[in-house]
């Protein structure tokens, strides 16, 4: 069956909270994260190769290419905002099959449900944004599998720190080529425009770290230097290199950009930040309704019991349901916000253009 | 002949006898005298004055006011906003402002900009809170201006003024963060229920937030609609603070999931119905902070530069003079004052 959403009503949120549904997925989260204590992205006892890492690495590859196979043409295009030739990689994406790259997959409904969650980690086709339902997408693909007894905890070190990683870096492709915009950003007040996941992996990575202390993410050069050992750190340095003054090679602090994230420093050490990422992402994500009426359901993630098929419950156009008087569009299409890596290009586009006359 | 509202505070004083209060102390006094003045209900008392003048410097300053004055503000304004008309009308010269969202020092440019108030009338079209880091200070200063110079300043409800969108875009997460609980969110948006929605400029600009509503042919029928209550999720008052203008022609869906997209056969029409020269509204980054759409039926004005810290756009005003003439004023961010000033908050999950 194809999975579908299901959470409309508060009353349904809350049966999904409840529910041991969610405590499976979250416990899925946190034995990943705990599996990669310490660990680097390049350790290499931690990441010998799995059979179906190296599968799955070969369907991320393959999704990888159809971003160069659908370049953005619509280089006029002046609005600051998605750029529409996602729409044609999702497309594509949505045409991958997936029973190619994992043979294991017992039946065509897995594959179909697979699909679903792997089609859906990649941003909204009509919105052309991205949000930590997108991320979570992903995670749920990964569960569908542990779910099919495909994967098992011994895959579970290398489908973080090379599967996740990779995906993350795809993402972040994406996010620069056809400027996705973040969806339902909290502005200064999040965590991050786009991921939740990789600062959730990440403290685990540098947990117990002798001498990377949490305050080091103040230190822009460590961050350049160690971004592709730490996941952590290349949030950091994403971030510092799209969040700037225009007209100005200042950097600006984390503490006016990204508050949160120097809030969090009080923590002291990343055990500390390594648990409080779990709490926080049961709280803030797998807890709010404005990402879990996104949420699908099928038979390898089970709608949880007592919450009623909503006949009504039909996305429109822009990918969401309206009209619900316990639904809230605010919280989904609400407001458009240029994605900061459009932001960023459009100020390198226009000083580029101010050549000197001579 | 009105009262002027806005006369210094000596001037004021004068008269003081003859004037019922504003606030819980007006509940006293009001009964004696108040069918010998027109407007009452909008004077000051002295000691109001003070206090909305103690306020202001404060929040000058960018320092948040207590809870308890917050409480004390919102009541006062409530007493001014809800005898406003959901089509204010607005008389020239008048500076229109676009979106602020929270951005408290890029407010205090624009007040460098465009002269200080209430030396200059302004009119801002929504969008105070949300998403910048001082979307407290900055909707706490504007409201009171608008209690301390009511015929000076006139400030619509955008789309973020509503208590669904701010619990998601940052407002909620700032008053919990400044003020360790909910109740300055709650003062602040109950508050925008009462703020006009739409302005009318001598009779001839029309102002809002968003755009139009294929539900809404003349501005009477704005005047009919009841206004006082959370921003519904559609209709006309939802369409009013949602909509965008589009190249294409007619009515159109928006990607926002709320409001309308209308083309220019849409704005010439309305403005042609309504004898109107033009449709200000804001709602949108655009890059030079102002742009015109549908041949100068409809102009869209953003007053927060550099939006959230990273869009690299310029802000604008427009200002209107007694003639109509209009004239755009441009700013840059302003000079940033240093580290900002929030108190440092760890997240709980974190302790």
């Amino acid at each position: 069956m194809k999975p579908v959403s299901r959470i409309v009503t508060q009353q349904d949120l809350t049966k999904w909270t409840e529910s041991s549904t969610l405590d499976d997925v979250l416990t899925f989260v946190v034995d990943l994260q705990n599996l990669v204590e310490g660990k680097e992205n390049n350790d290499k006892t931690a990441t010998s190769e799995t059979l179906l890492g190296i599968l799955l690495m070969k369907l991320l590859d393959a999704t990888d290419a159809l971003i160069d196979t659908n370049p953005v043409e619509h280089e006029k295009d002046v609005s600051r905002f998605g750029k529409i030739e996602f729409r044609l990689f999702y497309d594509d994406v949505a045409t991958l099959d997936l029973s190619r790259y994992l043979p294991q997959v017992p039946t065509t409904d897995a594959i179909e449900e697979l699909q679903t969650y792997y089609g859906e980690s990649w941003g909204n086709r009509q919105r052309i944004d991205y949000g930590l339902g997108h991320e979570l997408n992903f995670i749920c693909f990964l569960y569908c599998l542990k779910q099919l007894e495909i994967l098992t905890p011994s895959d579970y070190q290398y489908l973080i720190l090379k599967v996740f990683v990779r995906y993350i870096e795809i993402m972040r492709r994406l996010q620069k080529i056809y400027w996705l915009e973040p969806a339902g950003s909290h502005g200064v007040w999040g965590l991050d425009d786009y991921h939740f996941l990789p600062y959730l992996f990440g403290a685990s990575q540098l947990s117990g770290h002798p001498y990377f202390k949490p305050k080091l993410i103040h230190n822009a050069e460590v961050m350049e230097e160690f971004h592709s050992q730490f996941m952590y750190f290349e949030c950091i340095y994403f971030i510092n290199n799209i969040k700037t003054l225009p007209k100005s090679t200042e950097k600006l602090s984390i503490r006016w950009h990204s508050p949160m994230l120097d809030d969090i420093l009080a923590a002291k050490s990343w055990t500390k930040i390594k648990e409080g990422m779990v709490k926080m992402y049961k709280a803030e994500v797998l807890n709010k309704l404005p990402i879990i009426q996104h949420f699908k359901f099928g038979s390898l993630i089970e709608c949880p019991e007592g919450i009623p098929e909503h006949s009504d419950h039909l996305e429109d156009e822009c990918g969401h349901v309206h009209n619900q008087a316990a639904n809230t569009w605010g919280d989904c299409c609400g407001i458009k916000i240029p994605s900061a890596i459009a932001a960023s290009e459009s100020i390198r586009l226009q000083q580029e253009k101010l050549v000197p006359f001579d | 002949m009105d009262l002027d509202t806005d006369v210094p505070m000596e001037d004021v004083s004068d008269d003081q006898q003859l004037l019922p209060l504003i606030g819980k102390e007006s509940v006293a006094n009001t009964t004696t005298n108040a069918g010998a003045l027109v407007n009452d209900k909008k004077d000051l008392h002295p000691s109001s004055i003070n206090q909305l003048d103690e306020w202001i410097e404060k929040l000058s300053r960018c320092e948040p006011l207590l809870e308890t004055d917050v409480k004390r503000l919102c009541e006062m304004a409530i007493d001014v906003l809800q005898f406003e008309e959901n089509v204010q009308p607005v008389q020239v010269p008048v500076t229109i402002c676009g979106d602020v969202h929270g951005q408290f020092h890029d407010l205090m440019e624009l007040f460098k900009i465009g002269g200080p108030c209430p030396d200059t009338n302004y009119l801002f079209m929504g969008d105070y809170v949300d998403r910048g880091y001082y979307s407290v200070e900055t909707v706490s200063y504007l409201v009171c201006m608008k209690v301390r110079f009511p015929k000076r300043i006139t400030i619509l409800r955008g789309n973020h003024e509503s208590r669904q969108i701010t619990q998601v875009y940052g407002f909620y997460d700032e008053c919990l963060r400044k003020y360790g609980s909910a109740t300055v969110w709650k003062l602040f948006t109950d508050l925008f229920d009462y703020f006009p929605i739409t302005a009318l400029v001598d009779s001839k600009i029309f102002c809002l937030h968003g755009g139009l509503s294929p539900m809404i042919e003349t501005i009477d029928q704005v005047r009919d609609l009841n206004r006082i209550q959370e921003v519904p999720h559609e209709g006309p008052m939802c369409d009013l603070l949602w909509s965008d203008p589009d190249d294409r022609g007619g009515w159109g869906i928006s990607p926002r999931g709320a409001g309308f997209t209308f083309g220019q056969d849409i704005s010439e029409q309305f403005n042609h119905t309504n004898d109107l020269s033009l449709i200000a509204r804001a709602h949108q980054l655009v890059m030079e902070g102002y742009s015109w759409s549908h041949q100068e039926s409809v102009v869209t004005i953003f007053s927060a530069p550099n939006y959230c810290y990273r869009c690299g756009n310029q802000a604008a005003i427009m200002e209107v003079d007694e003639q109509h003439n209009r004239q755009f004023l441009q700013y840059d961010p302003s000079i940033r004052p240093g580290e900002p000033s929030v108190t440092r908050k760890t997240p709980d999950y974190f302790l």
